[in-house]
């Protein structure tokens, strides 16, 4: 709503012949920021950090470990590295928030979490953007099971890549 | 959002300055210069928090957990992203975007297959989910893609969405711990785009062949 009103002040803006100043233009940015932080990060933030809290207190993650270990491994991970991938499905926000704790805690190194940057991004929130961006673009209903391809192939492509640039620059 | 309409906006010499000092400091080339150039860095600007007493801890302190742990962390990383969206507005209001569109017109064909008539919402798309989605649909309506352009194009917007907006926002809790700059980040995950863009650009074309060669390519 806030967003909605946002842009219409905006466009306001735009039709006065008046322009805004460089500082005001900066400042509302900034407060946009701000909004941005408390209503999309902070609320992914929660959700990441209670989803690792639950695994740890029920032991979970160290099965997920067992589990996944070895897909992870082709990407250079270890196995609950697979908890920021679930975390990025539902939110791009969540799962890198989920392997930023995961750093805390020191199961996931500081490369690792570069290369877990790649599919937080290209394959997070998959759902949410399927409906934002496939549907409201119209893409043709036969071309949609491709669309879903996209960001998981993306994914590991760049997951690969990140891991190559890594060892070639030495920092793995 | 009525003024979605694919005009292209006069590049001016600020527009072009904007954008390449917008790059500078989100590529981290100054990051660890010596001398005044190391104001030219986004997180140097950004700064840091101080630390208390004689611990080496921020405010966050060390050992928490959960959703308390979540919340600090969450309001720790509301500074950079204040200052990241200000910075992207500013430049933009400069007219940097404009200076983007002149740049991707021409490579808009031969690295999407899509016409350049697309360069205002692929712009769009570096910093809107949402605008770059409608933007693809107008155009299609307008007729100025095709239906295969239409999904190539969406599918570079699926993965990832807005590229840089959500890198800055979304990968905040990364950011200070990942070993390479924001910038190249960006740039590798806008080459994966392309590359999935093209993935469905080639099976696309396939299934046109395949179907007995329909026109529009």
């Amino acid at each position: 709503m806030a967003e909605v009103n946002q842009v219409a002040a905006n466009e306001k803006a735009a039709d006065k012949p008046i322009k805004k100043s460089i500082v005001e233009v900066f400042m509302k940015g900034a407060k946009k920021g701000f909004y941005i932080g408390v209503e999309q990060i902070l609320p992914a933030m929660i959700l990441g950090y209670v989803i690792i809290q639950f695994l740890k207190l029920t032991g979970l993650i160290n099965i997920l470990n067992i589990i996944f270990g070895p897909i992870m491994g082709i990407f250079g991970l270890p196995g609950e590295a697979i908890v920021v991938i679930i975390s990025a499905f539902f939110s791009k926000a969540a799962g890198a928030a989920a392997a930023a704790n995961l750093f805390s805690e020191g199961v996931l190194s500081a490369a690792q979490c570069t290369i877990l940057i790649m599919p937080c991004m290209l394959m997070g929130t998959l759902v949410g953007h399927f409906a934002r961006i496939i549907l409201v673009s119209g893409v043709n209903p036969k071309h949609r099971g491709l669309m879903l391809l996209v960001p998981i192939v993306d994914s590991i492509l760049g997951m690969f890549v990140m891991r190559i640039i890594l060892t070639v620059m030495g920092l793995m | 959002m009525s003024n979605t309409q694919q005009k292209e906006e006069k590049v001016t010499i600020k527009g072009w300055i904007a954008l390449i000092v917008l790059c500078v400091m989100f590529s981290g080339v100054f990051k660890n210069f010596d001398g005044p150039l190391k104001a030219f860095d986004f997180l140097n600007l950004s700064g840091a928090f101080g630390k208390i007493g004689d611990t080496a801890n921020t405010f966050i302190g060390s050992g928490g957990s959960g959703a308390k742990e979540g919340f600090l962390e969450a309001l720790a990383l509301i500074p950079a992203v204040s200052f990241a969206v200000a910075m992207i507005d500013t430049v933009t209001e400069l007219g940097a975007m404009n200076a983007a569109v002149k740049l991707f017109n021409p490579i808009l064909k031969p690295m999407l297959g899509i016409p350049g008539a697309c360069g205002i919402s692929f712009v769009a798309t570096f910093t809107s989910s949402d605008i770059g989605a409608v933007m693809t649909r107008e155009l299609y309506d307008e007729g100025q893609i095709t239906d295969k352009q239409r999904s190539i194009f969406a599918s570079y917007q699926y993965a990832g969405s807005a590229v840089i907006l959500n890198t800055i926002n979304t990968q905040a809790p990364l950011l200070p711990i990942v070993l390479l700059a924001i910038g190249p980040i960006i740039v590798l995950l806008f080459l994966c785009k392309v590359f999935g863009a093209n993935m469905v650009r080639i099976i696309l074309s396939m299934k046109e062949r395949k179907a007995g060669g329909v026109a529009n390519g």
